[in-house]
Parts: structure tokens; C-alpha cells; sequence
């Protein structure tokens, strides 16, 4: 195993690499997937026109061609699971992470788990009202958000930080926010 | 604040090197959700999440059941949505408009052979759909079929387009009340239920999840406001209309669950949707014919 060490700064190069594991070029992409490759966003979803006998794709807003798809041709790899060890106490923003939480295009947390102040709450997380209770160390909160599988290789939840979903600073404001909950 | 965060630095422990992955270059490493057994039936939801008793029958659906959130998702109500209302909704036009279209496509007899329809006769046929196809060589779905024996007629229905889903629609309504019966038991099928078994738990895209990360171990569960319920029964009931999507393919609806959980979704008609729809039309081998469904 070996042993990385990155300062904060060297945030870049961490989604950088989270990219490079799901192997992020064009020419690695299955035939069958549904894709623009003219355009930048080349994700595209289908448009059913009615009384018409073709289907029209429109650019998806968000572009998924980086990560692996269902397709038998699809060779590429996801990305393994990740140890995090923190070098220096979190000093995150609750408040932005309490934001962070509720986002559908950031941590969406709100999904799956129940947050204060929220309604219509997933269940498939546990609750997380009162979870500076638990008295969990930050570190571990920290690889949780940042890569479940490392406690449990069959989470359901999301690997933000391996996969470049959050960055590290912003699972430190979700770690802070979480360890504000009385 | 942000300055503070400056101080926190990281190790990171990978099972291999990000930078140099040494097993980059042989087979690809992915993930799968643990591994359930199913039955191709609908009563294989007994030991999966017990709610066949509820739905077993559409016609003696418990309706108190659809009035109350917590007990809804029970009934598995795929084929309708509540309170529901099997009056005039969009799938009853598109059920007139594939009516119309299958008749022009059918006027020399060619289109419904081609389909693979028994003495010219659409009875029963959704019911045995997916199927292996003799011209094609392969397993497919009837809209990739109905795709192809358009083709033969000079005419282009693109699958997952309104038109194509319209005539699968009214194929389908010729199998109404008629318990869906394929049989994966052995050759081209079996491989198909298979391979579509395994592609059901393998983890995908960007929350790396696989379709049985929620719809085999959360059902009963809430993401957000949507309770999950059983993959058993969902097949019977397709193409739906749908307000948002006027006409779905249940290859459009594998696009939307891919595309909600940040997944590249791929081509209605790929062999992956095909193997998936296999193994769901397996899971809803008993549950009869319902068209036009609606759901929201
Ligand atoms: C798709 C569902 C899902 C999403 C989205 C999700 N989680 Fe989770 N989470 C889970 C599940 C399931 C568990 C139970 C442990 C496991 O399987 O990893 C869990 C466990 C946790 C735990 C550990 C609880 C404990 O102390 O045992 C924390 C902390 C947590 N989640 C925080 C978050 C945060 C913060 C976010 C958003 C950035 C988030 N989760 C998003 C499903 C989810
Ligand atoms: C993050 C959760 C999630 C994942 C992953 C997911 N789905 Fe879904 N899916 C849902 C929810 C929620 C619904 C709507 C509720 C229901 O019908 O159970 C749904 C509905 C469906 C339906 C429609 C059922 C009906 O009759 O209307 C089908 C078919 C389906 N999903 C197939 C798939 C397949 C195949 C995959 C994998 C490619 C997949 N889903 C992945 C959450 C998910």
C-alpha cells in the first residue's frame, strides 16, 4: 500500500486523479452510449416528439461520459476504494455545509438521510439530526463522506471525495456541520 | 473561514497508486451490489420484499392501501397512478395513433410476420416479448423489433420515438389481461437473463450505484419523497404514458434512472438495456398485460 500525502493546495491534482482512474477521453467511451462527441456537454438525453417517428436527443446539462456505464463495452475502471488520514484537525463552515447537505447538484445528503429543518427526508441513511451525539471522530466522518467503502464495501452512499463529487474542503464544512448537530 | 481550511492536510492510502494503476490494464475493476436470488416469476418477490400478496391481482387492489404513504408502496402500483383514473389519458390517444400506424405498416400481412405474430394474429404476442428474432439473430425487445420490420416497409420508427412506442403500445393492448410468459431457461434467453442479472447489480457512473443498490435493498425506503418499491411487476405495463415523457419505453425509463443517478445512460435498443429488459420482463413473468397505463 502506498502512503500519499497532499496538502489542501494540492486539491487539483486530487480530482485530477479521481478523473484519471475513471479514465476520462473520448475514445474509451462504448459505442452504444448516448452522446454529442461534437459537442462540449456531450451527455444527451432522448426527447419524445409526439406523433413523430424519430427520436430527438438534446445536450443533458450535466456531462457523464467520465465515469463507467452499463455498457458490456465499456473497459474502463471505477475507481478503487480510498484511505483518507488526516494530517490537522477539520476546520470547516457548518453553515456552508449545512448548504452543501440540502444541494441536488452538490452533496444532496437530504436524500437519504434525515437533517433538521428539512422535510421529505430519505430513509435508506440513518438520521442525522443529532449526530454530533454520536461523539464520532472527525476523521472518521471525514472518510465516510469522503469514501464509504472503506468502512463498508457495500454502501449504497455515494464515495464524494473519491470520486471528485466534493472536494476536500468541502467535506470538511459537511464534517463541521455534521459535528454541529445537538 | 476558507483561509482556515488551508492548515487541514491530507494522507490518502489507495490500494494502488491513483497516478499508476497497475491493474488499469487488464480486466476493468468494478463493483457489484450484493448478489440476490430471483425467480422468473412475479410470486419470487416472497423472499424478496413480500408485498406480492398485495398486488398479486390488479383487479382487487386494497384502494384504502393507495390513500395511505405509508403503505402505498405496497401495492406496487406500476401500472397506475393514484388516484386512478383509467379514463381518457395521453396513452389513449397514442393507443388510436398506433392503431392507425400498425395498419398502414400491416396492409400487405408483412409487418405483423415480421413482428413474429402466430398466424397473423397480435394475441399473446407482448406476452412472449422479449424474444429471440430469426432475422435479426438475437434476443430484442418488440421496439427495436418494430424498429427493424418498419424498416422492411420503408419506414422509419426510431425505438423509444412516440410512434414506435405507440405501435408497441397497440400490439401490446392485443395481449391485454394475458400473463407476460418468456422463457429463460435455456439458450440466447437464458444468457440474456444472465448477463442482464449481473449488469442489474453492477455499480455505474458517477454515485456509483447499480439498479439493485436501490431497487433491490431499498425497497420500502424513501429517497427524498419516493419510496422505492419491488423490480418484480415492472414490465407488463410498458410503453406508459407518462405527462413528462408523453410516451416512455421502459428503455427511456432505464435512461432516466441512469441519468438521475448520474449514470451515462446509453441507446434505447443496446444489447446492456436488452439484457436488463430480459431480466425485468422475467420478474414479471405472471403479471398480465396492463395498456395504456399512466403514471406521473
Ligand atoms: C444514496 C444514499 C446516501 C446518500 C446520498 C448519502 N448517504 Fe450517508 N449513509 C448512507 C447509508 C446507507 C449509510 C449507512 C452506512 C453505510 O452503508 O455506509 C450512511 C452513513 C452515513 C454516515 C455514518 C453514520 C454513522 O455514524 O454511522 C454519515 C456521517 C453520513 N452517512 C453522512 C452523509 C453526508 C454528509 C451525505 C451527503 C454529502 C450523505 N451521507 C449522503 C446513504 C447515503
Ligand atoms: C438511486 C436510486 C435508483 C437507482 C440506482 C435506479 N433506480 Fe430505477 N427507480 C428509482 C425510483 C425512486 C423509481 C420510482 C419508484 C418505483 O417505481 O419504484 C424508479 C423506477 C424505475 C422503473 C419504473 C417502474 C415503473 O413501473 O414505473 C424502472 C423500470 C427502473 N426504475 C429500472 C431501473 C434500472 C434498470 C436501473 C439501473 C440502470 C435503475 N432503475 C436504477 C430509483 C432508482
Amino acid at each position: 500500500m502506498r502512503f500519499l500525502s497532499l496538502s489542501i493546495g494540492a486539491r487539483a491534482l486530487l480530482i485530477a486523479g479521481a478523473l484519471l482512474v475513471a479514465g476520462a477521453t473520448r475514445a474509451d467511451l462504448p459505442a452504444d452510449a448516448a452522446i454529442n462527441a461534437a459537442a462540449p456537454l456531450q451527455t444527451m438525453q432522448p426527447k419524445v416528439i409526439v406523433n413523430s417517428g424519430r427520436l430527438e436527443w438534446v445536450p443533458y446539462y450535466r456531462d457523464l461520459t467520465a465515469w463507467p456505464t452499463l455498457s458490456h463495452q465499456d473497459r474502463r475502471s471505477t475507481p478503487r476504494p480510498r484511505k483518507v488520514k488526516l494530517d490537522a484537525p477539520v476546520r470547516g463552515d457548518p453553515a456552508r455545509g449545512r448548504d452543501l447537505a440540502m444541494r441536488p447538484d452538490k452533496g444532496y445528503c437530504i436524500a437519504c438521510h434525515q437533517l433538521p429543518g428539512e422535510e421529505w427526508p430519505g430513509s435508506v441513511g440513518l438520521s442525522l439530526e443529532r449526530y454530533k451525539s454520536y461523539g464520532h471522530a472527525d476523521e472518521l466522518v471525514f472518510q465516510q463522506i469522503f469514501d464509504a467503502r472503506a468502512f463498508n464495501p457495500h454502501s449504497v452512499m455515494p464515495p464524494y471525495g473519491t470520486f471528485g463529487i466534493l472536494t476536500v474542503e468541502e467535506i470538511a464544512d459537511l464534517v463541521a456541520y455534521l459535528q454541529s448537530l445537538e | 473561514m476558507r483561509a482556515s481550511i488551508a492548515c487541514l492536510t491530507l494522507g490518502l492510502f489507495a490500494a494502488s497508486a491513483v497516478w499508476a494503476d497497475p491493474e488499469a490494464t487488464s480486466a476493468p475493476y468494478r463493483e457489484y451490489a450484493p448478489m440476490e436470488n430471483y425467480r422468473p416469476h412475479v410470486s419470487g418477490d416472497l423472499s424478496l420484499s413480500g408485498t406480492y400478496a398485495y398486488w398479486k391481482d390488479p383487479k382487487n387492489l386494497d384502494w384504502r392501501m393507495a390513500g395511505n404513504p405509508e403503505e402505498n408502496w405496497k401495492l406496487n402500483w406500476k401500472f397506475m397512478d393514484p388516484p386512478f383514473n383509467p379514463a381518457i389519458h395521453g396513452g389513449h390517444f397514442a393507443l388510436e395513433r398506433g392503431e392507425a400506424l400498425y395498419k398502414s405498416l400491416n396492409a400487405r400481412g408483412r409487418f405483423a410476420r415480421c413482428l413474429g405474430a402466430d398466424k397473423g394474429t397480435l394475441k399473446g404476442l407482448r406476452a412472449r416479448y422479449p424474444m429471440y428474432h430469426r432475422t435479426l439473430k438475437k434476443v430484442a425487445g418488440l421496439e427495436e423489433v418494430i424498429e427493424h420490420c418498419a424498416a422492411q416497409e420503408g419506414r422509419v420508427l426510431q425505438n423509444g420515438s412516440y410512434d414506435n412506442s405507440a405501435v408497441s403500445l397497440y400490439v401490446a393492448s392485443q395481449s391485454n389481461g394475458m400473463p407476460i410468459r418468456i422463457d429463460v431457461s435455456k439458450g440466447e434467453m437464458h444468457a440474456a437473463w444472465e448477463r442482464g442479472r449481473r449488469l442489474f447489480h453492477m455499480r455505474a457512473g458517477r454515485f456509483n450505484l447499480a439498479c439493485a443498490s436501490c431497487h433491490t435493498h431499498q425497497i420500502g425506503l424513501r429517497l427524498r419523497g419516493t419510496v422505492v418499491t419491488t423490480p418484480y411487476g415492472d414490465a407488463a405495463h410498458y410503453p406508459v404514458y407518462r405527462t413528462s415523457y408523453q410516451l416512455q419505453s421502459l428503455h427511456l425509463r432505464f435512461i432516466e434512472c441512469n441519468l438521475d443517478t448520474r449514470t451515462q445512460p446509453l441507446l434505447p435498443g443496446s444489447r446492456a438495456y436488452t439484457d436488463l429488459e430480459v431480466f425485468l420482463t422475467a420478474l414479471s413473468n405472471g403479471y398480465p398485460v396492463t395498456v395504456p397505463s399512466e403514471r406521473d
